[in-house]
């Protein structure tokens, strides 16, 4: 027999969405009470907690409130999200051509890409190429520190 | 219904010179590109270009809008089926199948299919626009917010029971989507969920919120893949199976048209357009199929209902656009300004005073459809050899066109960092198994539904006897509720006949 183990992050997701919805509700309610502003999102809010609370109500009949996932683990992926995250973030920082070329030379190396002249090359080359079209196609002032603005 | 006069006014417009064609390859290019590049809008590339058709006549100004637009179309579906990211939200359900498609080798295949599903829907479109354009526009006349407003809900029904065991679940994120689609100023000005920050006024940046949750948590849940296709030996690009692709499109006649009939009539619905009409299309022809459990697993007719859609919802947008002088979109929006460069009004009169020039603009889409095939066998085996790229390299470049696109669509870093947060919630909804389509086009509809039933409540004045008096909106509900329990009532049936079989 397999051994149960639980799983408390589907519960959290639908905690997360209720709590979205009870928040947002309130935070209309607080904007203004009219009709007007409510007329779909207090029925729609309603539904959405109906519905969360069914699905609760059937979970704890079939006994599986902290169901496991049939998914690989998320811990698995995190070092690739954490990573995109210091991306975005520093895109302001270090330019949106340094920060592109860090974050494709990280995620190489990580992967574990070890030819490193490939590695090198194709960070730089297409990290700059994409910076540099970008800036030149897009109508708006972009954060470079290498290419010219 | 045919001003034949006018028709041959028309060809005297195409053809007594060469201008207007010299614009419609190099359109067709871009469209291609920029429906093809994730992040890139066709509506970006219509407007980027918009400014040079100041120096063009109104039909050379149309016809090189009108070719960005047709290989926008097609382009958006290329990265579905390569990347599983929908160039466009008009490509969504292209990715359902194209993307299982290209994963189990068939990538030549899926690219053919969806080629000839897109060259044939779109010049359905036309046809139908052609003979239609006038009932069309009365038509969509007739379509109030009320109707509007259950049309959505119930593409967001169909939508978030596509996965048939989890429709719960599938519910809970098309209608939480809904929520966020309504952040930021409503129609009576008040702003909603804002928490104070002043770039979330105009709501939820809705395309950097569709590429996060689409793309980016998807390249995260392959991040530990080698390649998008896992055999070496399906990792070949042959112009010989994207013509068989081509040719498979063509055994399923009847998801082609129905799908081209969905989009022209989807289409012509303002704000509602090809987002939808590609999605109802693919429930359509899941519902019907005898197995509709073969859907999201690499079923042609997934991609042939999709693109023949989203292609053929071209024409019917134009309808719109050139008989009542509404955009259906962003692409058609832009083409209203051009409409405006060149002192253009559409509308009644429009069609009425101009028929050849209407007439010149359709029949140039029809020109246009068949130099898209050529241009479109000519840049699909350099696209197809994505596959070939291993993960390690295609997943940071993706996120970077996405990145970099998403700060296209909003000008600041409000896109990248939606961006990013909607990566991560897409990425905990499809661990968990909440539909991500059916979050991503609650937001996308979220503020047209809002709007269309605030117009609803004060044209009735609050009275709910006002929708017993639209026979539509009744049967639209009824079409709702049938597609929302007629799945579990029919599967109830079928084990009550099974349990007394003996």
């Amino acid at each position: 027999m397999s051994e149960y183990k639980r799983d408390y992050g589907d519960f959290i997701v639908l905690m997360g969405l209720a709590g979205f919805t009870l928040w947002y509700l309130s935070d209309a309610i607080r904007v203004s009470a009219s009709t007007q502003n409510l007329l779909l999102i207090l029925p729609l809010s309603i539904i959405v907690l109906v519905i969360i609370a069914f699905e609760l109500i059937l979970r704890i009949k079939h006994g599986s409130l902290f169901r496991r996932s049939e998914e690989e683990p998320l811990r698995q992926t995190l070092p690739v999200v954490g990573l995109f995250a210091a991306y975005v973030m520093s895109l302001e920082i270090l330019g949106f051509d340094i920060a592109t070329v860090v974050f494709l030379a990280l995620f190489l190396i990580l992967k574990g890409e070890r030819n490193w002249l490939l590695l090198g090359g194709f960070s730089v080359a297409f990290g700059l190429g994409v910076a540099f079209f970008f800036s030149q196609m897009l109508p708006y002032p972009m954060t470079l520190l290498l290419l010219p603005s | 219904m045919i001003d034949f006069g006018a028709v041959g006014q028309s060809f005297d417009l195409l053809f007594s010179s060469f201008g207007p064609w010299l614009v419609v390859v190099p359109g067709i290019i871009l469209g291609l590109i920029f429906g093809a590049t994730p992040g890139l809008q066709i509506s970006m590339a219509m407007a980027i270009f918009l400014p040079m058709t100041m120096y063009m006549d109104f039909i050379q100004a149309m016809l090189f809008l009108t070719a960005i637009f047709t290989g926008g179309s097609f382009g958006a579906g290329i990265p579905a089926i390569l990347m599983n990211i929908p160039g466009t939200s008009s490509a969504i359900a292209t990715a359902f199948d194209g993307y299982p498609m290209a994963r189990k080798g068939q990538h030549n295949q899926a690219l053919g299919v969806a080629l000839a599903s897109s060259v044939i829907g779109a010049l359905m479109g036309y046809v139908v626009l052609f003979f239609m354009i006038q009932p069309l526009s009365y038509m969509v006349l007739r379509l109030g917010p009320a109707e509007m407003f259950v049309v959505i809900l119930w593409g967001m029904t169909l939508i978030a029971s596509l996965k048939g065991e989890q429709v719960l679940k599938g519910l809970m994120a098309g209608f939480v989507g809904l929520l966020v689609g309504t952040i930021g100023f409503s129609e009576v000005g008040l702003a909603r969920g804002t928490m104070g920050q002043t770039y979330l006024l105009d709501g939820i940046p809705v395309i950097p919120a569709m590429m996060g949750m689409f793309a980016a948590s998807e390249l995260f849940k392959l991040a530990n893949k080698g390649f998008i296709v896992e055999s070496a030996d399906h990792r070949k690009v042959k112009v010989s199976e994207i013509f068989d692709g081509c040719k498979m499109a063509m055994r399923y006649p009847v998801v082609m048209i129905r799908g081209g009939l969905i989009g022209v009539l989807v289409g012509a619905v303002p704000g509602v357009g090809s987002s939808v009409s590609n999605l109802l299309s693919y429930i359509e022809t899941k519902r019907r199929d005898r197995d509709p459990d073969s859907f999201g697993k690499g079923n042609p007719k997934g991609v042939v209902a999709s693109e023949a859609a989203n292609s053929s919802s071209e024409g019917g947008s134009m309808a719109t656009l050139l008989a009542l002088g509404i955009p259906g979109g962003g692409a058609t929006a832009v083409m209203l300004a051009a409409f405006a460069m060149h002192n253009i009004t559409g509308g009644p009169q429009f069609i009425r005073q101009q028929t050849d020039v209407v007439y010149a603009i359709i029949f140039a889409n029809f020109a246009q459809v068949f130099l898209l095939v050529v241009i479109g066998l000519l840049f699909i085996p350099l696209l197809a050899n994505i596959v070939k790229v291993p993960m390690r390299y295609l997943i940071p470049s993706v996120l970077v066109l996405a990145v970099m696109g998403s700060f296209g669509l909003t000008g600041n870093m409000t896109g990248p960092a939606t961006v990013l947060v909607f990566a991560v919630i897409g990425w905990i909804f499809r661990h968990y198994g909440y539909s991500v389509p059916a979050a991503v086009i609650g937001m996308l509809l979220g503020s047209l539904a809002e709007k269309s039933l605030l117009h609803s409540y004060q044209i009735s004045g609050g009275d709910i006897t006002y929708v017993f008096e639209r026979p539509v909106t009744l049967a639209i509900f009824a079409l709702l509720l049938i597609s929302l329990f007629s799945q579990p009532l029919m599967k109830k049936l079928k084990a009550r006949q099974e349990a007394t079989q003996p």
